[in-house]
C-alpha cells in the first residue's frame, strides 16, 4: 500500500512536470527552438501568484486587493496576474529572439543564438526576482490548503490530483486543436516547413506568437499549480522543475505532445520512487540516468520521430 | 495586363539572381519561362509571390501595385503558386493538404474541394491518407489542386513536368491547357522547352537573371539557332 501510495505521490509530482515539458515540446516542435526561458516563465508565474496573496507586491496593493475584491476571490486575481505576467514575458522573448532573428537573417531556426539569448532571458528574470524579492523561499498561502480524498486507502491531494487531471485536459484540448482546427493546420504546416506554408498563405510572422503565447500559458498554470501544490516557492524553481521537465521530455520522444505527458509522468514517478527506495540525496541519479540510456538504446525518445523537428503532431 | 514586371532585380547578398527583367503576363494567357539551372526562373516567381525581396524594380499584378503586400495578401487576390518539388505536406493527410491551399480564402466551399476529388480521382481515393503515401504524379496532382483551392487567376508553376514520367506529362500539360480554357492565366517554368512552347503563347529565355529572348512560342520553337544555344536541344 505505501508502494501505490508512492506511485500516486509519482504521478501529482508529473503533473506539474507535463505542463511544463509540452511547453518546451512545442516551441521545438513548431519553431525547432530549446527556449530556455521557459524556467523562468514558470518561476515569474509562481512568484506573482505568491506576491499577490502574500503580500509581495507590498501594502498599497493589498489594501486595494482587500477593498476591491471578496477573500475568496483572491486566488482568481493571483492567477489571472500570473498568467498575464508570463504571456507578456513569453511574447517578449518571441520579439527578441525568435522575431529579430527571422527579420534579420530570413530564418531563426538554424542559429544558436536565439538559445543563447534565451539563456539570457532566463538569468535576467531570475535576477530581477530576487532583486525585488530576494532569494529565500517564500510560503504561499494557498487557498486550498492540504485538503485530502481517501480512496481505497490511498490518500490523494485534492490540489495535486486537480492539478494533474487539469494538466491533462489542457493537453487534450491543445491537441484536438492542433489536429483538427485551420489554425492547428496551419501550426502544423509551419512545424514541418514554414517556407511551405507562407506560400500557402498562412500569416507565419502573425501565428508564431501564438505558440509563445500558448507556451506562457501552459509555464503559468504550471507556476500556479506548483505554487499551490507545494505552498513553497523562490527565484530558482523554474530551474529545478525545468531541468526534471527536459528530461522528460526527451524521454517521450521531442516534439511529441503525447511523449511529453508520458515522459513527465514518467520523470515524476521516478523521482518519488527513487526517494522511496534509496533516499533524496541520489534522486537526480535514475531520472538523468535513464535518460541517458533511452538517448543511447533509442535517440528519438519513447514516441519522437526519426527526424527531429519535421511534423510531429 | 495581369501582371506587369518592370526592371526587377532581385539578389542574395552578392549573387544577381534577376537583372532588370521586365515580363508581361495579359489575362487568360499562358507565358512560359526557359532557361537553364541557375537563370534565376525560380527566384522570379518567389518575388512574385513576395517570398523573396527584390532589392529594385516594380510588381503590378491586376492593376495594383503589389510591392508591399505580404505573401497571404497576394495569395487572397489571386496569386498561387505550385512550387518546384511541390512541397507536399507530408505530417498531413491528402485531405488537410487541400483544406491547406484554401487556407486564406473565406469563401471556399465543400463544392469547390469536391471538384478538385472529381478531377483528380486518385486524390478521392487516398482523402485521409497521409500525404506522403502518394507517388510523384499524385503528388503533382495535390500540388495543383492545392493551389486551384486558392481561387487563383494566375497560377504559377516551376518545373511541374519534372520527374514525371512521359506518359504522366501529356497529361499534366493538357490538364494545363484545359485550366487555361476555362479561364486560368499561368505562368509556367519549365525545362521541358518543347511542351512548354507548345501550350504557350509567348516565351522569356532567362540566362544568369536576364531576360535573352522574348517572343511568341512559336517563333521561339522554330528558332534553331535559339534551341541549340540556349535550350540544350
Amino acid at each position: 500500500m505505501l508502494l501505490l501510495q508512492q506511485i500516486v505521490n509519482g504521478l501529482m509530482l508529473g503533473g506539474v512536470y507535463v505542463m511544463v515539458a509540452v511547453a518546451f515540446t512545442l516551441t521545438i516542435g513548431m519553431l525547432n527552438f530549446l527556449n530556455f526561458t521557459i524556467p523562468a516563465l514558470f518561476m515569474l508565474a509562481a512568484m506573482f501568484f505568491w506576491a499577490t496573496l502574500g503580500g509581495g507586491f507590498g501594502s498599497g496593493f493589498t489594501n486595494l486587493l482587500n477593498h476591491w475584491v471578496p477573500q475568496s476571490m483572491h486566488w482568481v486575481v493571483a492567477a489571472g496576474l500570473a498568467l498575464l505576467v508570463a504571456i507578456l514575458a513569453s511574447l517578449l522573448i518571441e520579439r527578441f529572439t525568435y522575431r529579430y532573428m527571422k527579420t534579420r537573417f530570413g530564418d531563426a531556426t538554424e542559429h544558436a543564438i536565439p538559445l543563447v539569448s534565451s539563456l539570457g532571458f532566463l538569468i535576467m528574470f531570475e535576477h530581477l526576482v530576487i532583486m525585488t524579492w530576494g532569494t529565500d523561499p517564500l510560503s504561499v498561502n494557498s487557498p486550498f490548503g492540504t485538503a485530502t480524498i481517501k480512496v481505497g486507502g490511498l490518500l490523494f491531494g485534492v490540489p495535486q490530483l486537480l492539478s494533474l487531471v487539469f494538466s491533462i485536459a489542457i493537453v487534450w484540448v491543445l491537441h484536438i486543436m492542433l489536429m483538427h482546427t485551420k489554425t492547428g493546420r496551419a501550426l502544423r504546416s509551419i512545424a514541418e516547413n514554414p517556407d511551405t506554408a507562407l506560400m500557402l498563405g498562412v500569416d507565419v510572422q502573425r501565428i508564431v506568437p501564438l505558440v509563445y503565447v500558448v507556451t506562457g500559458g501552459l509555464c503559468a498554470i504550471a507556476g500556479i499549480l506548483f505554487a499551490i501544490n507545494y505552498r513553497t516557492v523562490g527565484p530558482y524553481i523554474g530551474d529545478q522543475v525545468a531541468t526534471v521537465a527536459i528530461a522528460g521530455m526527451v524521454l517521450g520522444g521531442l516534439g511529441n505532445i503525447w511523449g511529453a505527458i508520458v515522459g513527465g509522468l514518467i520523470v515524476g514517478l521516478l523521482e518519488v520512487l527513487s526517494t522511496y527506495w534509496f533516499g533524496a540525496d541520489i534522486v537526480k541519479v535514475p531520472v538523468w540516468g535513464l535518460l541517458l540510456l533511452v538517448l543511447i538504446v533509442r535517440p528519438s525518445g519513447l514516441f519522437g520521430h526519426a527526424t527531429i523537428g519535421k511534423g510531429k503532431f | 495586363m495581369l501582371l506587369e514586371i518592370d526592371s526587377l532585380d532581385v539578389r542574395y547578398g552578392r549573387n544577381h539572381a534577376l537583372q532588370n527583367l521586365s515580363l508581361q503576363i495579359d489575362h487568360g494567357e499562358i507565358v512560359t519561362v526557359l532557361g537553364a539551372n541557375g537563370a534565376g526562373k525560380s527566384s522570379l516567381l518567389k518575388a512574385i509571390l513576395g517570398m523573396v525581396k527584390p532589392a529594385a524594380g516594380q510588381i503590378r499584378f491586376d492593376g495594383a501595385d503589389v510591392d508591399r503586400w505580404t505573401v497571404p495578401k497576394r495569395v487572397r487576390n489571386g496569386l498561387a503558386l505550385v512550387p518546384e518539388g511541390r512541397q507536399i505536406l507530408t505530417s498531413l493527410t491528402v485531405h488537410e493538404n487541400l483544406l491547406m491551399g484554401a487556407y486564406p480564402r473565406r469563401d471556399v466551399r465543400a463544392a469547390d474541394i469536391d471538384a478538385i476529388y472529381q478531377r483528380f480521382s486518385n486524390l478521392a481515393a487516398r482523402r485521409d491518407m497521409s500525404a506522403s503515401v502518394l507517388s510523384g504524379g499524385e503528388q503533382q496532382m495535390l500540388a495543383i489542386g492545392r493551389a486551384l483551392l486558392s481561387k487563383p487567376v494566375l497560377m504559377m508553376l516551376d518545373e511541374p513536368s519534372l520527374g514525371l514520367s512521359p506518359l504522366l506529362v501529356q497529361e499534366l500539360f493538357s490538364l494545363l491547357q484545359q485550366l487555361n480554357t476555362d479561364g486560368l492565366s499561368l505562368l509556367l517554368v519549365e525545362q521541358n522547352t518543347n511542351m512548354a512552347l507548345k501550350v504557350a503563347s509567348r516565351g522569356y529565355i532567362l540566362e544568369l537573371g536576364r531576360v535573352v529572348l522574348q517572343g511568341p512560342a512559336v517563333a521561339l520553337a522554330a528558332d534553331e539557332q535559339l534551341q541549340s544555344a540556349y535550350l540544350g536541344e
